[in-house]
């Protein structure tokens, strides 16, 4: 059975897909089957942190209402049933399609009732599929300005449920990132893991924002566990561990501030990469390897 | 301190594509700052609604007068049981493009996915029988109070699970237009949320300045760039500030070279300073806690900048 991990955090910056990038690592060079899936469509970066390229690329597309002036009949109707007032209506003129409040209902096309209301599309993002480092992966990204990217990380579950039912032993793990926040791209990806890991950092900021992705993670009724980043920071590791610890909030580990770990951020190469050459004593390095266990043994993955 | 002539209000977003660069604790030091400064009057609203901080930093000055209010901006379809008479035509003929109905066999009837529902309407329109309404549902609420450093505070905080950022984000933006102080306010500071998506777009929206902040790696490069695309696109004057500039690092030479061939407005540069996170440990903007550190000159370097670009740069 493939399990599927979730790496999110609420806060930004903390270190979603440092540690998405490198437990996908991990995880293959223990021999497993990997799918890593970036779901910050509005920023995604796992392939910058392994140095791969945006490659083979499908559109999104979003629906657009299009007037046939010919048809209409400037009846009104479909701007006085628009909910989101994306169609501009003044008496006895054609309806004005205001694109960006749009959600897509398509209600203007299904109500015409004289088939004036044409369903076009525009692209508004991308998914592409590429392979690094004999990882596979999923990205979805956002166009600039385009607003509705939860359509985007619609379109990539679809292709998750799609792997699930007809591929089903093609990957053994599939390890997602999220946005930051707690709103509904971070949700859709929640729902569908198994395993959760927010990460945090000890910090005021991190630890707000670890217990409202707590509080969505426990309405959705998933398993998680914490990785605090950045754990040295200040010295604040043991009191800010403590404090997770009272709050029975289970961690996975924690990862102390490390040279390594910005170099290979700022290089492309997973830390964890065979071939890295970095440090296999360093403190970042260790750090991932406890992790790692820590996870296979509560995954029970069979290493 | 220079005295501006003709000072008009000013909305200014501090927003960053990439998360955890800085947003919150710049934003922070630019709002007292103003504070301290005369005219300038400042509103700070905090728009991260997702993960509001600012809070945290800019405390209430009585906690009995924090003012908060829920906000019903989410519309959700409902089901009126009684007059559904079980045609099953909303799901035959695919009412919803949301996938939000959904066909419970051992009752007969629709069942409304909450999560999926975008409140659109089109159920309630297409059902012969009018079996399905629109109703507004809590989307969040808005907290405001003035703050220890006698400025107001507006924060927004949505519901987890309300689908509703952008919206909650323009109620921010409104509800500080009808505050007493606004009239005297020369300056509104926006604390965005991170990202490029639709709350990000709501917060920019009708300002009049954005303050793009990021960092000397290639996340923060390639966020920074699809930030300004953005801005680029709603034809709004930016700058940009670049936390942790110093920050070792083999890509830095990279980052310098692509930031300086663009020719972009850099408003200013922060080194890596330890007495930011120190003045977060204690809840305060940096300006206050280590007003002689390099972080801070850094950014009262940026606040003299910003305050050119706005009211002198014409």
């Amino acid at each position: 059975m493939v399990k599927i991990i979730c790496v999110t955090g609420g806060k930004g910056g903390t270190g979603k897909t440092l540690i998405a990038v490198n437990l996908a690592t991990l995880f293959k060079n223990h021999g497993f089957n990997v799918l890593l899936v970036d779901g910050d469509v509005e920023n995604p970066n796992t392939y910058l942190l392994m140095n791969g390229k945006l490659e083979n690329s499908s559109e999104v597309s979003f629906f657009e209402p299009k007037i046939d002036e010919a048809k209409c009949t400037k009846c009104g109707l479909c701007a006085e049933n628009c909910i989101s007032h994306a169609l501009l209506y003044i008496k006895d003129a054609i309806p004005i399609p205001i694109l960006n409040v749009c959600s897509g209902c398509k209600l203007c096309y299904k109500i015409c009732p004289t088939e004036a209301i044409i369903a076009d599309s525009r692209v508004i993002g991308l998914i592409y599929s590429t392979k690094v480092n004999n990882i596979d992966l999923l990205i979805g990204e956002l166009k600039p300005s385009e607003a509705r990217s939860t359509v985007i990380v619609k379109v990539l579950m679809e292709k998750i449920d799609i792997l699930l039912n007809d591929k089903h032993d093609k990957y053994d793990i599939i390890i997602f990132d999220t946005a930051p926040g707690a709103h509904c791209d971070v949700e859709e990806l929640i729902q569908k893991a198994d395993y959760v890991i927010p990460v945090t950092e000890p910090t005021r900021f991190g630890r707000l924002d670890l217990l409202r992705i707590i509080e969505l993670i426990d309405l959705l009724n998933k398993e998680y566990r914490v990785i605090v980043n950045r754990s040295s920071l200040l010295g604040f590791r043991d009191q800010f561990l403590n404090e997770l610890n009272d709050n029975d909030i289970q961690v996975l580990g924690d990862i102390p501030l490390d040279e390594d770990i910005v170099k290979s951020y700022c290089i492309g190469v997973p830390l964890m990469d065979n071939h890295s050459r970095f440090d296999t004593q360093g403190k970042g390095y260790k750090s991932f390897q406890i992790i790692y266990e820590n996870l296979t043994k509560w995954s029970d993955m069979k290493t | 301190m220079e005295r501006h002539e003709n000072m008009k209000r000013k909305i200014v977003a501090v927003i960053s594509g990439k998360g955890g660069v800085g947003k919150t604790s710049l934003t922070a030091s630019l709002s007292t700052l103003g504070s301290d400064d005369s005219n300038i009057n400042p509103i700070v609203l905090d728009c991260d609604v997702d993960a509001p901080n600012l809070a945290l930093i800019l405390t209430p000055k009585r906690k009995e007068q924090i003012h908060s209010e829920d906000v019903f901006a989410t519309l959700k379809a409902n089901l009126i049981e009684e007059r559904c008479i079980q045609c099953k035509e909303c799901i035959d003929n695919h009412f919803c493009e949301f996938n939000a109905l959904r066909w419970l066999e051992d009752n007969q009837i629709p069942e409304i996915d909450y999560l999926a529902c975008e409140g659109c309407g089109a159920c309630k329109v297409l059902c012969p029988e009018h079996a399905f309404e629109i109703k507004s549902v809590k989307s969040g609420e808005i907290i405001s109070y003035e703050t220890i450093f006698q400025f107001p505070l507006i924060y927004g905080k949505t519901r987890l699970g309300s689908t509703t950022s952008g919206k909650l984000v323009a109620d921010v933006k409104q509800f500080a237009q009808n505050l007493r102080e606004f009239q005297a306010s020369n300056i509104i500071l926006i604390d965005g949320p991170p990202g490029i998506g639709c709350p990000v777009i709501s917060a920019i929206s009708g300002v009049d300045y954005v303050i793009t902040i990021t960092e000397p790696t290639p996340s923060g490069l390639h966020d920074l760039i699809r930030t300004i695309e953005l801005v680029e696109q709603f034809n709004i004057d930016f700058g940009i500030v670049i936390n942790k500039a110093d920050l070792e690092s083999p890509f830095q030479e990279k980052f310098k070279h692509l930031i300086e061939e663009t020719g972009y407005n850099i408003l200013g540069k922060i080194n890596f300073d330890l007495s930011i996170p120190e003045a977060m440990s204690y809840a305060k903007p940096v300006v206050n806690y280590a007003p002689n550190s390099s972080a801070s000159i850094s950014i009262m370097e940026i606040y003299d900048r910003l305050k050119n670009q706005l009211w002198n740069h014409q």
